[in-house]
């Protein structure tokens, strides 16, 4: 991260201000990658111009290297955001034909119409495994008698 | 932050009012929240924080609007 983009930084007290231009990042990408930073930094999104800042503040002691680094990560990760906001947008299609074809499935229709089911679920015995010619369904016991082991 | 009562003002852009008000629910038991619009920003005057409480209080309620904020957007989104 460049050093326009931390506009304040104070060891001391652990906290940190990044300034980001509005126009390079959506918000849903701001959101996406403070959100990852609530577990360890008390985080504080304010909007000044066409700049947002994102205030930042260790929820443990932290060094300025720390907080540096800390910067850093939060600079990749709103680039990772962004791409996977853009992958999202770009196959958004696709994802939901494939959530279809799942949920289709899991009620358990014919994905195509014109396929027939593998069951007839209203006769059942008609598909013919419910035969059982060899006896192999029989228990032991019917078999051969509750008495022999 | 550590003080009986403090002031926090959260951007109407970027905090949802009602993400705002299940935060303050949430910590309820350790302080008192008002709300309300001011230009810009919501201001959230917090008063009666819990001095027993091992943390802080208002600045874990603002991680709670933001991540309330987070969340609804996205569900929307879905």
């Amino acid at each position: 991260m460049s050093q326009s983009q931390i506009e304040s930084l104070d060891a001391a007290t652990a906290t940190m201000t990044l300034s980001l231009e509005v126009g390079l990042y959506p918000r849903d990408v701001l959101y996406a990658a403070a959100y990852v930073f609530l577990d360890r930094a008390y985080v504080l999104l304010d909007r000044s111009g066409d700049r947002y800042q994102v205030h930042l503040r260790g929820k443990a002691a932290l060094d300025e290297t720390t907080l540096r680094a800390m910067a850093g990560e939060f600079a990749n990760e709103l680039l990772a955001q962004a791409l996977r906001l853009r992958v999202v947008h770009t196959n958004q299609r696709l994802i939901e034909d494939i959530a279809s074809l799942a949920i289709s499935g899991a009620a358990g229709r014919a994905v195509h119409g014109d396929e027939a089911a593998l069951i007839d679920l209203d006769a059942p015995g008609d598909d013919g495994f419910l035969d059982d010619p060899l006896g192999i369904a029989v228990p032991w016991e019917s078999k051969k008698g509750a008495g022999e082991q | 932050m550590s003080a009986a009562q403090a002031t926090v003002r959260l951007h109407r852009a970027l905090y949802a009012e009602d993400a705002i008000r299940r935060a303050a629910e949430t910590f309820t038991d350790f302080a008192a929240f008002a709300v309300r619009a001011d230009g810009d920003h919501y201001v959230v005057d917090v008063t009666d924080i819990d001095r027993e409480v091992d943390g802080d209080v208002v600045a874990e309620f603002c991680n709670f609007a933001l991540a309330n904020t987070a969340i609804r957007r996205k569900t929307s989104h879905a």
